[in-house]
């Protein structure tokens, strides 16, 4: 009894330490790095303000409003993104003991591509309705079997175009099998049944013939590994085609309606809205885009296994990644995705050898995000950019 | 025929009748008060008629159709609307958002239907609330919040209104502002319900009384008629003041 006293007394102590550590270096670092930026990013605001204007008045109704400095940086991070392919091929890097290293980073950030759309199918439905999904591996895992059982049991020559909407399809019918019994019902219910969905068809992976068992079917990679520059590119245009359809459906009445029913349902059904119905219709669009991403994942890959594609610690990734960019923004989805996977691909790898310690880390600076800033990396960046353009906190 | 017809109401909670076999009517154009003590169960009415509750027994009726199981949203598109006793904005939305998700149409096909700012405006400006379209609900006063609940319920554009306990809360000067604005409404044809457990404030408004005590009619009749019925006053006397 007493040691668990002596234990909370030294454990409040060290937190308010931390707190008060934490204080001083927002004080100290923090806040004057912040006003250097503001001093050195001003000008750019302003040199972008015309462009915004024009942006607002003829795309702010469908991609919503910008400031000039938030456009600059929408803008550079989709120029980053378009030239990934050439200045991925060999990067800087610091490792501990080796010094300055040249690194190729094409194919972590060619898979980033694919969770990124993980990422954003998840945040369009569990983000914004409020109505979090611990299950949604079993979506794009689901059309990742489809692809590889038409394969194995069909004909293994079958082409992309006749695979690719048959596994989509195949999300489609599993997020309604899921969506219709467990949305009709308020709180917590669906958020169970997702998570028993995943387990039940991780299971299913390993108990059927069919499905492989835990060595899963092989397949024919339909995009070539060898090729890392074209591999990029195959992976990133549907990626961004995926981010612009999901924020513009985000700008729309179904944003407003997703969010209402995470904030007040009872607010949706007073205002005439069918909650049951915009909850269904999320989870549907969530599971065309889940599908879409298993498709991408599948065409990279050259086995379709359950831990890669099912196991539940893939839909608790997804999450994460939502978490650390910023949930319910699609786009903070999206750069959360990249983070997490640079991270755990290439960032990590320069510091820790053991997998399972870089696992740990990975999963504790996901906490620390959590803990510090809550709203996700990219909203906070976002609302200071827009802060210096003179937005409104 | 009424408009909205309430028949033979019974809602039990368990082995507790908040509701007892109640039935009344209210007529277009008209404000009809519900009264009674706390506990007496104006707002379970109300959550009947709004489907938040399943009935036990009896019938509801509105415009001539039976909207006993109808689910909420449709009710309120049919034209009728509540505004509750608890206010429930979503403070991340602004004033001007959080009216506007009522002028939603409830379908998969509307991208962007729905009230514009002028539209929304307009609502606003009924319950003197124009000015604060760019507020979010958490930085306005208790009145405000009020008075944002009926603008929503305006945003569905309802044939019948339901205010349940609008003043609660709000001073002298608030509650005087508050009748007014709903005085204006009903001569813009308006018909309306108002609940509350304070008869005074009611009697000056209303058409028409109904009194309910521990779920049952106790009477019904002109504000006059409720001031000097004995049944109402012991009632009133034995629970709560008036």
């Amino acid at each position: 009894m007493s040691s668990l006293t002596l234990i909370f007394t030294v454990l409040a102590a060290a937190s308010s330490r931390a707190s008060e550590v934490f204080g001083t270096i927002r004080r100290t670092i923090l806040t004057p790095i912040g006003r250097v930026f503001d001093f050195l990013l001003a000008p750019v605001d302003r040199a972008f303000r015309p462009l915004a204007k024009v942006f607002n008045r003829t795309l702010g109704k469908f991609l919503g409003t910008v400031t000039g400095l938030q456009l600059a940086f929408v803008l550079t991070t989709f120029l980053l993104l378009l030239t990934g392919g050439i200045w991925g091929a060999s990067i800087i890097a610091f490792e501990p003991g080796e010094g300055l290293i040249a690194l190729d980073i094409r194919r972590p950030l060619a898979y980033a591509c694919i969770w990124a759309v993980f990422a954003m199918g998840w945040d369009i439905q569990s983000g914004y309705t409020g109505y979090i999904s611990f299950g949604h591996s079993v979506l794009s895992g689901g059309a990742a079997y489809t692809t590889a059982v038409l394969l194995n049991e069909v004909s293994s020559t079958l082409p992309l175009y006749v695979t690719a909407p048959i596994s989509v399809f195949a999300a489609v019918v599993i997020g309604l099998l899921i969506a219709l019994p467990s949305l009709r019902l308020q709180g917590p219910y669906f958020s169970l049944i997702t998570f028993a969905a995943v387990l039940l068809f991780f299971q299913a992976t390993r108990a059927f013939d069919i499905l492989g068992g835990s060595a899963g079917l092989r397949i024919t990679r339909v995009i070539p590994a060898a090729d890392s520059f074209t591999r990029y590119y195959l992976l990133l245009i549907p990626m961004l085609l995926i981010a612009v359809a999901l924020t513009v459906l985000s700008r729309s009445n179904y944003g407003l309606i997703f969010t209402a029913i995470r904030e007040n349902e009872d607010a949706v059904s007073a205002a005439g809205i069918n909650p049951t119905k915009f909850k269904i219709w999320s989870f549907l669009i969530s599971s065309i885009v889940m599908g879409i991403g298993g498709v991408m994942l599948t065409a990279a890959v050259s086995n379709v296994d359950p831990t890669q594609f099912v196991q539940v610690d893939r839909s608790i990734e997804m999450i994460a990644m939502a978490v650390v960019g910023g949930i319910a923004t699609v786009l903070g989805a999206m750069g959360g995705a990249f983070v997490f996977f640079l991270l755990k691909e290439v960032v990590l790898n320069l510091f820790i050898d053991e997998a399972a310690l870089r696992l740990f880390v990975l999963f504790l600076l996901v906490v620390l995000i959590l803990v510090f800033a809550r709203d996700g990396l990219f909203r906070k960046l976002w609302h200071r950019l827009g802060q210096i353009g003179g937005e409104e906190p | 025929m009424s408009l909205l017809e309430v028949e033979n109401l019974t809602k039990k909670f368990g082995g507790l009748t908040a509701v007892d076999n109640l039935s009344f009517g209210v007529e277009e154009g008209e404000i009809l008060g519900v009264i009674g003590p706390n506990g007496a169960g104006k707002s379970t009415v109300f959550n009947c008629v709004m489907s938040r509750y399943d009935v036990t027994s009896g019938t509801i009726t509105f415009n001539g159709d039976d909207i006993t199981d109808t689910s909420t949203h449709k009710i309120v598109n049919k034209g009728l609307s509540r505004v509750s006793q608890e206010s429930d904005p979503i403070d991340i939305f602004p004033v001007a958002g959080n009216i506007r998700l009522f002028t939603l149409p409830n379908s998969l096909l509307s991208l962007y239907g729905g009230a514009d700012m002028e539209e929304i405006a307009s609502y606003a400006a009924r319950v003197d609330l124009q000015d604060k379209l760019e507020e979010t609900p958490d930085e306005l006063p208790h009145a405000d919040v009020r008075r944002l609940e009926i603008a929503k319920a305006l945003a569905t554009e309802p044939e019948l209104m339901l205010l349940d306990e609008p003043f609660a809360g709000m001073n002298q000067q608030e509650i005087r502002k508050l009748s007014e604005q709903i005085e204006s409404l009903r001569e813009e044809g308006m018909t309306m319900i108002v609940v509350d457990h304070n008869m005074s404030g009611l009697m000056q408004l209303v058409d028409r009384v109904v009194v309910i005590h521990n779920g049952a009619k106790l009477a019904e009749g002109t504000p006059d008629e409720i001031a000097e019925n004995e049944d109402v006053q012991d009632a009133y006397l034995s629970g709560e003041e008036i």
